[in-house]
């Protein structure tokens, strides 16, 4: 891992492990109904201060906390088109199965590529370390795979245009 | 019929969907009074951060880096009414400068020593909304400067390996914000997890 990844996945990890309590926390303004106060915004004093960690203005993770949910935000790397392509590819590709992985959100908050939105519900059934675990590998594989997809799309093209140009040689 | 023909444009259009119409109920939870929630603390003018400023300067220059971190976290500028926003800002900016004339190596013991002294957990605590605040400030600011430059050269996109390497130059903010997660992992291992609590719930804001 590089050198400073490790400080900024630490702060990641220590932030979201402060952050990740949570309690059930039903709706103030509908009765019988349970929502994410950070979604809902409607309790302002149920809304806690929300963290930015950064470690270069290209690559930072917001954290919401409230309540009853914490929302999380990851501004992936993106140091060129192809990546910006590629990112917004791949968080596409996971939104869409947004289902399936449980804590994703459908859409990504502004000026951030992916979401997740974590409730007391989730941390009900699921154990806190291994969420917070889940984000941390999400964070350190996502790169991984984008640069790994940069590298394999290069050598296609590479590919593509060596065979499309040897019937003129 | 009749109330169909009363339909006109204006209440055919579907801009009504987007009134919250809780806001508009005064007992709402919607408009909560936080201000009941919040210390009320003393404004602090841009002279008053200036002479703080300078005083924590002088304590840098004469080697007392211990006190001038002490000095700047003993009394920091909280978001009032009355606070100028660039008030804040300069409160920030020194704190982050007494941040980076500290040596790694000095780091640990420095807190440890804040830490026990009386009022040290809150002194941590005001160091950890400084941290959050400055890596919030840095990022955003410069934000959509580097996006711009490579948006200019799509010629460039298919080889961009070849040319020169993408982020250098955000070396500057970056070596910034690294000092800020390296402090921040410190204050973490001397107060705990505890402290961004406290930083997370407190109305105080920095």
């Amino acid at each position: 891992m590089s050198q400073s990844l490790r400080p900024y996945l630490q702060a990641v990890r220590s932030s979201l492990t402060a952050a990740l309590c949570l309690s059930n926390f039903a709706s103030q303004t509908a009765e019988r109904h349970n929502v994410p106060e950070v979604e809902a915004r409607t309790s302002p004093e149920v809304l806690l201060t929300p963290l930015t960690i950064a470690r270069n203005e290209n690559e930072r993770v917001l954290i919401e906390p409230s309540i009853n949910s914490i929302r999380i935000s990851i501004k992936i790397k993106q140091a060129d088109e192809i990546e910006h392509i590629l990112v917004h590819k791949f968080t596409r590709f996971l939104t869409q199965r947004a289902e399936s992985f449980f804590i994703l959100r459908r859409k990504p908050i502004k000026g951030y590529d992916i979401s997740f939105l974590i409730t007391n519900f989730h941390t009900e059934e699921m154990l806190k370390h291994k969420l917070v675990d889940f984000i941390i590998q999400f964070m350190e594989e996502v790169d991984k795979e984008i640069s790994e997809m940069k590298l394999f799309l290069n050598a296609r093209a590479r590919f593509v245009a060596e065979s499309f140009l040897t019937p003129f040689d | 019929m009749s109330i169909i023909r009363e339909h006109t444009q204006a209440t055919l259009s579907d801009a009504w969907r987007t009134i919250n119409i809780d806001a508009l109920q005064e007992d709402s939870s919607v408009n909560f009074d936080t201000s009941t929630l919040r210390t009320p603390l003393p404004d602090v003018s841009e002279a008053e951060v200036r002479q703080l400023t300078s005083q924590v300067r002088q304590l840098l220059r004469g080697g007392d880096a211990e006190g001038a971190l002490r000095g700047c976290l003993e009394s920091p500028v909280y978001a009032t009414e009355g606070t100028p926003e660039g008030a804040r800002e300069a409160a920030l900016q020194t704190v982050v400068e007494v941040l980076q004339s500290i040596k790694a190596s000095d780091m640990t013991p420095m807190l440890q020593r804040i830490y026990a002294s009386p009022g040290g957990s809150e002194c941590l605590d005001v160091l950890m909304k400084y941290l959050y605040k400055g890596m919030a400030a840095t990022s955003s600011s410069g934000g959509s400067a580097p996006r711009t430059p490579t948006r200019m050269t799509p010629q460039q996109t298919g080889f961009s390996q070849i040319g020169p390497r993408p982020g250098a130059s955000s070396e500057s903010t970056g070596a910034a914000m690294s000092v800020l997660l390296s402090w921040h992992e410190k204050v973490v291992e001397v107060a705990g997890l505890g402290c961004i609590g406290r930083v997370m719930t407190d109305w105080r804001r920095v």
